[in-house]
C-alpha cells in the first residue's frame, strides 16, 4: 500500500498497462503508477446499422465490451439511442475507432477522439499538475486519487518542478551553434557541440543525477532534440530523455494552417514520456505568459503540460468544452453536422456584422476617460446563456436576441456558458487582486502571467463559437454574441450622453468619453454604475487620459481608423495601439525611437515642451544610423511570409529574403516570420539567417531614415511636426546624405475592371444584369 | 467564420464606383464636391453598418444630408454672430 | 426585367438544372432569385459564402417596392463544411419550394476530409436533391475556378453532371485551358 500527496506530472496510454501516470511526491520522490482505464466511444445511427456494428465487434470480448444505452445529444435536445463501445485498453481505442469508422462510414460517432487526460479528468476530477492525495497498491496500481486544489484556486501551492534548461549559444537557423548550455538552478554547464561523445556522456550523467521533470529548451523541437537523438544513436549512448523506460520519443509533424484569417506556422514537436519537454521557441505565447501561464493552461484545459504548451487558445477552449461535456454526460460529436438554420435572407443583413466601431476624430483629445466592458463577449455568453444548443429555432416570447429574430432558451445552463463561467470569474478575481495589490506583491508576477493565459482563452472563445469545425459551435450563437455586444455598447453610449458626456470613440467593447468638469476617476463612477444597470454586464474604468491622439490610417493619414491611437494616462503610463511601437514587424530601431518620443511627451506637463528634446533625439538617432553605430540586429524587420513563394507575382521584401535563403538550402514555410535587413541595390534585402555576415555599408540608410521619420511624424504631427516637416528639418541639418524623394501618394481609385468573356451569352450572364 | 456580405466600408466604395461614370462627366469643380459628399458620408459608416439596410445607398444619402445640415447650422450661427456684431 | 431568362430558363419541377460557371455568375443568379422570390418562397443553400444579399435587394428594387417583403420570401442557410451541406439537404422541408444551391462543390474541396468520404457525402447530397426535385424545382451552381484544386474539381463535378437534366456552362476566356468536358 502506497499513500502520498503530490502533483500529477504526466499521463499517457501504454500498450500493456493501460494508463501510466507520473507523480511528483511532495517528499521529493518521483512515482510511476499504473491504472487500468477502459474508455468508451459511442456509435449512433439506425437500429439496423448499430446491430451490424454489434455483430462486427462482438467477437473480441476480451478487448471490447458493447452495450446499448441512452445518451444526451445536446443539439437534438434529447436522449438518443447509442451503442457504447468500451475498449479495455485506452492505447487501443484510436485504432479500434479508426477501423470501425472505416467499416461503418454511415454511422455517426461521439466521444471518439478525445485526449486520455480529458477522460481521466472527467472520471477522477484529477487534471495534469493538480495537487492530489493518492493511494495505490503494492503493484503501484492507482486505487484512489482525490484532488486537493481544483483548477479554479487562485493561490496554488507551488509545484517543486525540477527544471533543466538546454539551449545552444546562438539560434541554429541563424548561425552554427558552438556549444550547448545546460542549466539547473544556479549551476550552468557548457558542452562543446563539436565533440559529441563527451557531450552525450556528460549530458546523460547530468540527466541521471538531477532527474529533471521538465526539459526547457530553445529550439528543442526543431533542432536540438533531433540532433541529440541522432548522435545518441550514432554513438550508442542513450541519453535517458524519457523517464519511462522502453518508450521512444513522440514526434509530431510541422504544419501550416489558417486561423482567424491569418496564416500560422507550427514547427515540428518532440514529446517525452514521464518527463516533459517544452521548447520555448515553439511554445504558444511563451513571451507573454511563460511557464506560469503554461501551467495554468494545462490545469484548466486538462491537457498534459507538453501538449498545453503547444496548442492554440482555440484548442484550449475546445478542450475545456469537451471536458465539461464529458462531465455532464453530453456526447462530444466526432464530426460537427449542425448547419445554419434556414432563415429569411432579410435577417442576414443585421446578423452578418461584427462589433460596433466608430471612426474617431483624428487629433488630440484631452481628459478622456476610457471605459471597457470586462471580457465583453465571454461575459455575454455567460450572462445571456449563449450556447449552440440554447439558440431556439422557433423564436417566440421572451429572451429574444436584439434585432436577430432568434430566441435563447434560459430554462437551463448552456454547455458553453457552463464551461466559461469559472474561467471568466477566475480572470476577474485575478484582475481585481492585481489592481488592489502594490507592485512588490509576491504573487504579482505569477498572477499576471496566469491572468494573461486566461485572457487568451477568453479572447478566443468567441471566435471559436463561430469556427466551422468547432464541436460546440454554431453560427447563430456567434451572431447572437455580437448582436448583444452592439446593443450593450449602444446602451453605454446612450447612458454617457444622458449624463452629459461627449462620446469620442466606440470600439467593440470600450468607449472613450469626455466631460469638461468630470476629469477624475470618482467623477466617472456614476456613469459606470449607470452602464452596468442598463446592460447587466461588468464594466470598468481603464483610466483617464491626460491626452490621447487618434491617428489616421497607414495608407491615408486623413482617413480615420478605429484602433490606432496613443495616449498618456493621468498616472503617466502610456497606452499605444496600432502604431509602429506595437507592431511585431517593425524594426527595434524604429519602434524604440517612437516609444522614446512618447515617453518624452509624457514626461512634460504640456507635451509641446518636449519638442526641442524630441527633435534633438531624432537628430542623434539619424547620426548614429549614418555612422553605422546602430546594431544591425536593431535594424531587423520581421515580416511574415503570407503565402507560398510561387504565389507571389511581385515578391514582397519578405519573399525576396526567403528566396535568398532558399538559394543556400534553407526552407521557410508560409506563416513563418523571416528576419531581414533593407540593403542597397538588388534584391534590396539581406536575410539575417544567411550564412555570411551582412555588410554594414550595404544597409539602406535612406530607407531606415524614412521609416524612422514616418514613425516620428505619426507621434509628433499633432504638435506641428509631421513627417514632411521633420524630413525638411533633418535634411537642412544634415547635408551629408541626400534624401530620396518621398513615396508618391496613392494613385486615384479605379472603377471595377470588367472581365471580357468569349461567348457573348456568357459575357452577358457573368457581367450581371 | 468568414463574413458573407461586404462591410459597410466596401459597400460605400461599391456605390462610389457605381457612380464613376457620373463623376467622370462632371466638371472638375463638381467632382471635388462629389468627393466631399462621400468623405462626409464616411463619418457615419458605423451607423450605416448598424442600420444594415438592404439598399444601403439610402443610408449613405442620409449620412451626407446630416453633414450638409451640420454645415448649414454652423454657417447660420456665424451669420447670426456677424449680424449681432453689426447691429 | 428578367433579362437573365435569356441566359438560363427558370428551374422547373422534376428537373435539376445545373450551371457551371465562374464566380461572376452570382449577380445573374441573384436576378433569377429575385424573380422567384416575387412568386413565393425560395430556399437558398449557400456552399461558398457567396450569397450576395445586396445584389438581390437591388434586383428586387428594379421591379418592386416591396423589397423587404420579398427578402423575407428567400430562406437562406449557409454551409461551411460538406457535412453541413448534406445535413442541410436532409433537413429541407419537402413542400414544393424551389431550391437553389450556390457554389455546391466548394465545401467538398476540404482536404481535412478524406476524398472518398467526400465523394460519398456528395453522392448522398445528390440523392437528396433528386428526391427534392421530384416535387420542387432545383437549380445548382457549380463554380469553376481559375486555378483548379488538382484533379478533385473535375472528379467532383462528374456526379453533378450525371445528375443534372439541363446543363449550362459559362466560361471566362483565361480559363479555357482548364475547360471541363460536358460529358
Amino acid at each position: 500500500m502506497l499513500e502520498f500527496t503530490g502533483w500529477l506530472l504526466d499521463l499517457f496510454e501504454d500498450p500493456r498497462e493501460g494508463l501510466v501516470l507520473y507523480f511528483i511526491d511532495e517528499d521529493g520522490a518521483r512515482r510511476r503508477l499504473i491504472y487500468p482505464f477502459p474508455v468508451t466511444f459511442y456509435a449512433l445511427g439506425s437500429d439496423v446499422e448499430l446491430r451490424a456494428l454489434w455483430r462486427h465487434l462482438s467477437n473480441r470480448p476480451r478487448e471490447i465490451t458493447l452495450r446499448r444505452t441512452q445518451r444526451m445529444d445536446v443539439f437534438k435536445r434529447r436522449m438518443v439511442m447509442a451503442l457504447a463501445v468500451t475498449v479495455q485498453n485506452p492505447y487501443e481505442v484510436s485504432k479500434v475507432f479508426r477501423q470501425t469508422a472505416a467499416h461503418f462510414p454511415h454511422l455517426e460517432y461521439a466521444d471518439a477522439d478525445l485526449q486520455v487526460s480529458l477522460r481521466f479528468a472527467a472520471k477522477t476530477k484529477a487534471f495534469p499538475l493538480s495537487r492530489c492525495r493518492v493511494v495505490a497498491d503494492e503493484d503501484h496500481k492507482l486505487e484512489t486519487i482525490d484532488i486537493l486544489e481544483d483548477a479554479w484556486v487562485l493561490k496554488t501551492m507551488p509545484i517543486p518542478l525540477r527544471i533543466m534548461t538546454l539551449s545552444p549559444d546562438v539560434a541554429p537557423h541563424h548561425a552554427r551553434p558552438h556549444y550547448l548550455k545546460a542549466a539547473i538552478g544556479d549551476e550552468e554547464y557548457h558542452f562543446d557541440l563539436q565533440t559529441w561523445r563527451p557531450l552525450l556522456v556528460n549530458l546523460r550523467a547530468l540527466i541521471q543525477r538531477y532527474d529533471p521533470d521538465l526539459l526547457l529548451t530553445d529550439w528543442g523541437d526543431t533542432w536540438l532534440l533531433p540532433r541529440l537523438l541522432q548522435q545518441s544513436e550514432k554513438y550508442h549512448i542513450p541519453l535517458g530523455l524519457n523517464r519511462e523506460v522502453g518508450r521512444g520519443v513522440s514526434w509530431h509533424e510541422e504544419r501550416t494552417y489558417f486561423s482567424y484569417g491569418q496564416i500560422v506556422y507550427r514547427g515540428q514537436q518532440i514529446h517525452l514520456f514521464g518527463r516533459c519537454h517544452i521548447d520555448r521557441q515553439n511554445a504558444m505565447l511563451w513571451d507573454d505568459y511563460r511557464l506560469d501561464g503554461t501551467i495554468e493552461v494545462s490545469r484548466i484545459t486538462a491537457l498534459p503540460l507538453q501538449t498545453a504548451s503547444r496548442v492554440s487558445p482555440g484548442t484550449g477552449i475546445s478542450s475545456i468544452e469537451m471536458l465539461t461535456a464529458l462531465r455532464e454526460g453530453i456526447l462530444v460529436p466526432w464530426q460537427k453536422q449542425q448547419a445554419e438554420m434556414l432563415k429569411p435572407a432579410a435577417d442576414l443583413f443585421t446578423a452578418d456584422q461584427g462589433g460596433l466601431v466608430y471612426q474617431p476624430h483624428i487629433g488630440v483629445h484631452k481628459h478622456v476617460a476610457q471605459i471597457d466592458f470586462v471580457s465583453l463577449y465571454p461575459a455575454i455568453m455567460v450572462h445571456f446563456n449563449i450556447s449552440p444548443e440554447t439558440i431556439l429555432p422557433d423564436p417566440q416570447g421572451d429572451n429574444m436576441v436584439p434585432a436577430l429574430g432568434l430566441a435563447i432558451d434560459t430554462s437551463q445552463d448552456g454547455l458553453v456558458p457552463k464551461a466559461l463561467r469559472p474561467l471568466l470569474e477566475k480572470r476577474i478575481a485575478m484582475k481585481k487582486y492585481l489592481a488592489s495589490k502594490p507592485s512588490w506583491d509576491p504573487f504579482r508576477k505569477n498572477f499576471s502571467r496566469r491572468a494573461s493565459a486566461l485572457k487568451w482563452l477568453l479572447v478566443t472563445c468567441f471566435g471559436y463559437l463561430g469556427y466551422k469545425n468547432a464541436r460546440f459551435g454554431r453560427i447563430e450563437a456567434h451572431q447572437a454574441v455580437t448582436a448583444y455586444g452592439r446593443e450593450a455598447l449602444l446602451r453605454a453610449k446612450e447612458a454617457a450622453e444622458d449624463l452629459g458626456f461627449e462620446v469620442i470613440q466606440l470600439y467593440v467593447d470600450g468607449l472613450w468619453v469626455q466631460h469638461p468638469d468630470k476629469t477624475q476617476p470618482a467623477d466617472i463612477e456614476p456613469l459606470l454604475l449607470e452602464i452596468q444597470a442598463r446592460t447587466a454586464l461588468p464594466i470598468s474604468l481603464d483610466g483617464i487620459y491626460r491626452w490621447v491622439v487618434f491617428v489616421g490610417s497607414r495608407q491615408d493619414k486623413n482617413r480615420p481608423v478605429a484602433n490606432r491611437y496613443f495616449g498618456v494616462f493621468q498616472d503617466g503610463s502610456i497606452k499605444v495601439r496600432g502604431i509602429d511601437a506595437r507592431r511585431r514587424d517593425s524594426t527595434p530601431f524604429v519602434s524604440q525611437a517612437q516609444m522614446h518620443l512618447l515617453e518624452l511627451l509624457a514626461s512634460k506637463d504640456q507635451p509641446e515642451e518636449a519638442l526641442p528634446e524630441a527633435i534633438a533625439f531624432l537628430q542623434e538617432r539619424l547620426r548614429a544610423l549614418r555612422h553605422r553605430q546602430v546594431d544591425l540586429s536593431d535594424l531587423l524587420v520581421r515580416q511574415r511570409l503570407g503565402r507560398k513563394l510561387a504565389a507571389y507575382r511581385t515578391p514582397s521584401p519578405a519573399a525576396r529574403a526567403v528566396l535568398q535563403l532558399q538559394s543556400v538550402g534553407k526552407e521557410m514555410r508560409p506563416g513563418q516570420r523571416v528576419p531581414f535587413l533593407y540593403t542597397l541595390g538588388r534584391p534590396g534585402v539581406f536575410a539575417w539567417d544567411m550564412p555570411q555576415r551582412p555588410n554594414p555599408q550595404a544597409v539602406d540608410v535612406a530607407r531606415y531614415q524614412r521609416l524612422l521619420l514616418r514613425a516620428a511624424g505619426i507621434v509628433l504631427e499633432s504638435w506641428g511636426w509631421d513627417e514632411k516637416r521633420l524630413t525638411e528639418k533633418m535634411l537642412s541639418d544634415a547635408s551629408q546624405l541626400k534624401l530620396p524623394t518621398l513615396p508618391k501618394p496613392h494613385p486615384e481609385k479605379h472603377g471595377h475592371q470588367v472581365r471580357r468573356l468569349t461567348d457573348s451569352q456568357a459575357s452577358h450572364a457573368l457581367s450581371g444584369p | 467564420m468568414g463574413r458573407t456580405l461586404p462591410s459597410a466600408t466596401q459597400l460605400m466604395l461599391n456605390e462610389e464606383a457605381a457612380l464613376s461614370r457620373f463623376r467622370r462627366a462632371l466638371r472638375r469643380g463638381d467632382q471635388l464636391v462629389f468627393d466631399d459628399l462621400f468623405t462626409a458620408a464616411q463619418k457615419h459608416i458605423s451607423a450605416a453598418a448598424y442600420a444594415a439596410h438592404a439598399l444601403p445607398f439610402e443610408t449613405f444619402l442620409m449620412a451626407m444630408l446630416i453633414e450638409e445640415h451640420k454645415e448649414v447650422m454652423r454657417l447660420r450661427k456665424i451669420i447670426e454672430v456677424l449680424q449681432e456684431m453689426h447691429a | 426585367m428578367d433579362r437573365q431568362i435569356t441566359v438560363f430558363p427558370m428551374p422547373k419541377t422534376g428537373k435539376i438544372s445545373l450551371v457551371v460557371a465562374p464566380r461572376g455568375v452570382v449577380q445573374t443568379l441573384m436576378s433569377m432569385l429575385a424573380t422567384l422570390a416575387q412568386r413565393g418562397r425560395v430556399i437558398v443553400l449557400d456552399g461558398g459564402n457567396c450569397f450576395d444579399g445586396y445584389a438581390l435587394a437591388r434586383a428586387l428594387r428594379r421591379s418592386t417596392h416591396q423589397v423587404q417583403a420579398a427578402l423575407k420570401q428567400v430562406l437562406l442557410s449557409r454551409a461551411f463544411t460538406c457535412y453541413q451541406l448534406v445535413a442541410m439537404l436532409a433537413e429541407l422541408p419537402v413542400d414544393g419550394t424551389p431550391v437553389i444551391v450556390l457554389d455546391m462543390l466548394s465545401t467538398f474541396l476540404d482536404e481535412n476530409v478524406h476524398f472518398t468520404k467526400r465523394q460519398r457525402l456528395l453522392a448522398n447530397g445528390l440523392n437528396l436533391l433528386r428526391q427534392i426535385s421530384a416535387g420542387a424545382p432545383v437549380a445548382i451552381w457549380a463554380r469553376t475556378r481559375s486555378s483548379p484544386v488538382g484533379d478533385e474539381d473535375r472528379q467532383l463535378l462528374i456526379p453533378l453532371l450525371e445528375t443534372a437534366h439541363d446543363i449550362w456552362e459559362l466560361q471566362a476566356p483565361h480559363t479555357l485551358e482548364h475547360q471541363l468536358p460536358l460529358f
